[in-house]
């Protein structure tokens, strides 16, 4: 395989338009007074996301820590005749278990405890594979990447069933549902990992191992000479 | 397998109109993309990411499947979607009353959440992509094309409709038990307006337009 990266190539590819654009020596140290824009599109570029890292661990600390509120406080009142019960992400769940709908709650089990813990698993495993510089499975990780990304607003469907049925059970005293607190913070969770996935640059899995084959391959013609 | 694109015959395909090599965005390899015949995509030859599909009649499709939406969408906006019946009551909702519901519960931020995700940002994407394929087609791009469309690009994700007609369904199964949902005239008109949003994501490649930019460019 005599394939490059386009960074080393000096050439730094458009986020928007693909267009490959020329940057002799690309610096992006911390330092680097350099900003370099696409020929194509003037958007400003860069060969890897800025402060990737950093970034997502931010996102993904805050969205681990708001899970927990998110889980343990209810997410929403169902108020019938004046007596009301709050219901958490999991209770709610089960109540819907105990009404003997089963494929809802497997759906919403799915979409508001399934995923978004996957998706805080999986995030916090990409950033400490990066951290580490592990040489395994590059190509699965980054499909589980592109899983991530593509998976996670489906969790936002909790949040519209409640503004849903917010907006149309309003009977005053018989029968009225109101939004909790909990909602609040899952809606973020959501969010903050949706955030926190944009902004994971998956070219760092590979270039610990494209680093390392350049070597090589500088020290092997160094050699032949 | 081709030869390493070396910076002197990049140069020279900058004057192309289309991509002849493209950096995968996931794992940055370099590589060649073949010309496709209608329907063929390439992959990474690495990691497997779609890099680039040919979609036949790109831009004539997802104009029309655009205006379409356009017209859904303000149907959609127009009537309740649905109904709630129960002890002599009804309560109608629509896509704004469901985010201001939310506003008068005093959860403003949830209601704004579900301003930008199901009303704004599905308005900006559709009206958007209608002004720039128009513009694409009629060769008339001017200095804001590229900047509109970059936005549409990265508010793409933001634009939540599907997920809200799988919340409208559960709230149907859910309400079902205990009162009489009924079916309102914008529900029809959203459930085609979903799906002319996702055939016209399916019928347009983001490349096509910006390789019409390119060529204007020169």
């Amino acid at each position: 395989m005599n394939l490059k990266t386009a960074r080393q190539a000096d050439l730094i590819a458009c986020h928007f338009c693909d267009t490959l654009n020329q940057v002799p020596n690309i610096d992006e140290t911390a330092n680097a007074k350099q900003e370099y824009y696409c020929s194509c599109c003037q958007s400003e570029i860069h060969s890897r996301i800025p402060n990737s890292l950093s970034t997502t661990w931010a996102l993904l600390i805050s969205a681990i820590i708001l899970y927990i509120p998110a889980n343990t406080l209810p997410i929403m009142t169902v108020v019938m005749w004046g007596d009301g019960q709050p219901d958490t992400i999991m209770s709610g769940v089960f109540h819907l278990l105990d009404s003997g709908m089963w494929p809802l709650a497997l759906l919403i089990f799915v979409a508001s405890i399934f995923i978004p813990v996957l998706k805080l698993i999986i995030l916090t495993g990409l950033l400490l594979s990066v951290y580490f510089k592990t040489h395994w499975k590059p190509r699965d990780r980054t499909v589980l990447y592109r899983i991530t990304e593509f998976v996670g607003r489906w969790s936002m469907v909790d949040i519209f069933v409640i503004g849903i049925l917010v907006s149309l059970v309003q009977f005053g005293n018989t029968a009225s549902v109101s939004a909790g607190i909990g909602a609040l913070s899952f809606a973020a969770v959501v969010i903050l990992t949706m955030f926190a996935a944009h902004s994971f640059d998956p070219r760092l899995i590979w270039d610990v191992i494209d680093d390392e084959r350049l070597v090589q391959h500088q020290f092997q013609q160094v050699n032949k000479t | 397998m081709s030869a390493i694109p070396n910076t002197v015959q990049i140069k020279k395909h900058h004057s192309q109109t289309s991509l002849t090599h493209m950096a995968c965005p996931e794992c940055d390899l370099l590589q060649a993309i073949p010309p496709l015949a209608v329907g063929e995509s390439v992959l990474c030859l690495r990691c497997g990411k779609s890099l680039y599909t040919h979609h036949k009649n790109s831009i004539d499709r997802s104009l029309a499947f655009a205006i379409t939406g356009l017209i859904l969408y303000i149907i959609a906006n127009m009537f309740p979607l649905l109904s709630l019946k129960a002890l002599g009551l009804t309560q109608d909702s629509t896509l704004i009353s469901t985010a201001l519901a939310l506003f008068q519960a005093d959860r403003p931020f949830l209601s704004v959440v579900m301003l930008l995700t199901t009303i704004i940002f599905p308005a900006t994407t559709l009206i958007g992509t209608i002004y720039i394929l128009i513009q694409v087609k009629t060769n008339t791009t001017d200095a804001f094309t590229a900047p509109l469309f970059r936005f549409l690009q990265s508010t793409d994700a933001w634009g939540m409709l599907e997920i809200f007609m799988l919340a409208m369904l559960v709230a149907i199964v859910k309400l079902g038990d205990v009162a009489d949902v009924i079916f309102g005239v914008s529900l029809y008109a959203f459930v085609l307006l979903i799906l002319s949003l996702t055939l016209l994501s399916a019928s347009l490649d983001p490349h096509d337009v910006w390789n019409k930019l390119r060529e204007k460019k020169g």
